[in-house]
């Protein structure tokens, strides 16, 4: 079985799809000859043509607004949108027509389409290259929100979204495309959007988190063990739809939640997840759920760092659900 | 079918116009339309006024919730939805577009449906009235968002080109959108893929109250499509041959292989923008009686009597033909009662997630008590 990076994976997964569907196809800024900016669509125009790989003017709008005609009219798009933070100037297209079309029109038209961005931090990008703006998917009905973490569950749900008949956001955290390397199946495979995957089994506490802080996350979790305390980390993958099941039942278990992530507390997913468990769980529960999450600031530079969950303030936290 | 030897000159000073006011060819003009055809256009812009007066009685009478009058646009409409391949083309229009859905057969019994957002409407219910749509005929269901369809519509002749299925898309919207970023994404993307599109301004010279010299210095809206590399043909609007004719070129020529083009219908809008404004307040009723006195329906009827095709009888008798057809298709639609209320909760995705399920439960116990 072949090793890939998370970078690679998106890679394979788009390849496989162009081949396996000729409505599958790939419009952004630079992803043709160029082949992306960080190179997930290396390859692909010379493979599948000009046609099938389109380097779209500068336009968000017109990138987003394309792949719903394109969409609508029978395609399978898969639009880039090169950073995340520069999505805003598409964002009537995603949020009044992709969202909306189904609905709006009584379910005749739908945008069957997948919107591929880089997010995150961690890259010393400043707050225009650095941000993690799921939350505005996820509270935008119509969408499904998907943010991975591991290369094998990249090309597992990207080629399920560019399958699934509804919009969806998939959010790639560029600090991640060329972290880590595993082995990834060179044969066809989904996993379902909406399945949270659970990486660490435990009955002391359940660590929840997606995308770019499943590093930090995970690492607590080992020093978590080292001292003798038993966490389960929960990797959502799908932020909208999130499993509900998946975390419930783990809290139910272990009594106390601690939810992570690196996007902006206000509103945001990390708050929807604690109140719910909040909500069903209130009589179980050893203690109030608690957030670790990026600051209600603009993404700064300097602490590029400081600003996303860091190891220590996961296990301070642990900490004081574990004491409470 | 358009002559061959017809061929409109683009970015002309004056407006495109073959037919004068008094409903005179103003050259010799080869149009090759049956009698049949002629009159057709007749009636469907006969209809579309009867369409926009009965509307104007819904609102009054608070059986609908919504209006945006399209009187002064039926010459231009018809001859857009003349003009293209209906079931075969793809429309996306814009909310003043009644009279174009209308003769685009769109059933009479959905296009109230939509209007009263009962059972009648294809759509459920979902939007305010004046946005309606069919996937059976490939119109793609209005958006109130100003612009935010001229991405789309550039995506669907993308797909149009890169499956070589000769199908065009056309897109309607008023003078405001043309102000949207999203309407400069949408032709550039177009233009620069050479894609079958026809962008097409029915331009009122109003975007609610906001005059046309508020809106653009450019001395017109064909003109903007110098930027982006395109033909911009300048039309009277309200000459219904002048629309109609520029508006097959610029479809046959995109369905050809050469590209979208940008065509300005110069239209007037006799009411309100809504059932929610009151146009008084920035237009002088002077002002608006001059521009009545320019109906398109009347240039029409002159011209169709010149021809031989029109008088009074046959145009009485027709009015009251339609005028019974709507109303019979209102009463029809009247009757379908409301949408089912769980149906909020159906089409936000292929299927419900857990989240609407709970939500939808909810309702259910609600409603149930």
């Amino acid at each position: 079985m072949p090793t890939m990076t998370l970078i690679q994976a998106i890679n394979s997964a788009l390849d496989e799809e162009m081949g396996r569907d000729e409505r599958v196809m790939l419009l952004g800024e630079d992803v043709g000859k160029r082949g992306g900016v960080f190179l997930a669509t290396e390859g692909l125009q010379q493979k599948y043509g000009p046609d099938r790989v389109i380097d779209s003017p500068l336009s968000e709008a017109a990138i987003l607004g394309a792949a719903v005609g394109l969409a609508a009219h029978g395609m399978r798009p898969v639009a880039e949108i090169q950073f995340a933070d520069y999505v805003f100037p598409g964002i009537d297209q995603l949020f009044s027509q992709a969202a909306k079309l189904r609905y709006r029109s009584g379910g005749q038209f739908t945008a069957p389409m997948v919107v591929r961005m880089p997010t995150g931090g961690g890259v010393k990008g400043g707050h225009h290259h650095s941000q993690s703006p799921e939350a505005h998917f996820a509270h935008t009905a119509g969408l499904k929100v998907v943010v991975v973490s591991t290369p094998y569950d990249t090309k597992g749900l990207l080629k399920a979204a560019i399958r699934n008949d509804d919009p969806v956001v998939f959010m790639e955290p560029k600090r991640l495309y060329r972290a880590v390397k595993e082995e990834v199946p060179s044969d066809d495979y989904l996993i379902p959007i909406g399945k949270a995957a659970v990486r660490r089994e435990g009955s002391d506490i359940t660590l929840v988190s997606y995308g770019g802080p499943m590093v930090e996350t995970l690492r607590a979790a080992e020093e978590m063990a080292a001292a003798g305390v038993d966490p389960e980390v929960i990797d959502l993958r799908t932020v909208m739809p999130w499993d509900k099941e998946t975390v419930l039942n783990s809290v139910a278990k272990t009594g106390r939640l601690l939810m992570i992530s690196e996007a902006p507390r206000m509103a945001s997913v990390a708050s929807e997840v604690t109140a719910t468990v909040s909500e069903e769980l209130f009589d179980q529960l050893l203690a109030p759920p608690l957030r670790v999450t990026g600051f209600d600031t603009p993404y700064p530079l300097a602490q590029d760092k400081l600003y996303m969950p860091t190891v220590t303030r996961i296990l301070n936290a642990a900490k004081r659900l574990l004491d409470y | 079918m358009v002559q061959e030897k017809i061929r409109f000159q683009p970015f002309s000073p004056e407006p495109i116009r073959l037919v004068d006011e008094q409903g005179h060819w103003i050259a010799p003009f080869e149009h090759g339309l049956s009698p049949e055809q002629l009159q057709r256009f007749y009636r469907d812009m006969l209809a579309a006024r009867i369409l926009d007066e009965k509307l104007v009685i819904l609102i009054r009478t608070g059986k609908t919730s919504f209006i945006a009058p399209h009187a002064g646009h039926e010459g231009a409409q018809v001859a857009i939805a003349h003009a293209l391949q209906r079931g075969h083309d793809w429309l996306f229009p814009y909310y003043r577009d009644m009279g174009l859905v209308l003769a685009m057969e769109v059933p009479l019994v959905e296009v109230f449906g939509q209007t009263l957002g009962n059972a009648a409407d294809p759509a459920k219910g979902r939007q305010m009235p004046s946005h309606p749509g069919s996937k059976s005929l490939n119109i793609f269901t209005v958006c109130s968002a100003i612009a935010s369809h001229v991405p789309p519509a550039a995506g669907a002749a993308i797909s149009m080109k890169l499956r070589g299925t000769g199908q065009v898309a056309i897109c309607t919207f008023g003078d405001g959108a043309t102000s949207e970023g999203d309407w400069h994404a949408g032709i550039n993307f177009a233009a620069v893929q050479g894609a079958p599109a026809v962008f097409v301004c029915e331009n009122n010279r109003y975007a609610i109250s906001v005059n046309i010299s508020r809106q653009t210095a450019s001395e017109n809206i064909a003109v903007k499509a110098h930027a982006y590399g395109i033909p911009g043909y300048y039309v009277d609007g309200l000459d219904v041959m002048a629309s109609y004719f520029v508006m097959k070129e610029a479809i046959e020529r995109a369905r050809a292989g050469h590209g979208p083009s940008l065509v300005e219908l110069v239209v007037h809008r006799f009411g309100a923008h809504s059932s929610a404004d009151d146009d008084s307040r920035y237009r002088s009723r002077e002002e608006l009686a001059a521009e009545r006195q320019q109906d398109p329906l009347l240039r029409y009827q002159r011209f169709l009597e010149k021809e031989g095709l029109w008088d009074a009888q046959w145009a009485n008798e027709l009015r009251i033909e339609l005028a019974k057809e709507q109303e019979a298709a209102l009463q029809e639609a009247l009757q379908a009662g409301e949408p089912d209320p769980l149906q909020m909760f159906d089409d936000v995705y292929a299927a419900r997630p857990w989240h609407l399920e709970e939500q939808r439960r909810l309702v259910m116990d609600e409603l149930q008590s």
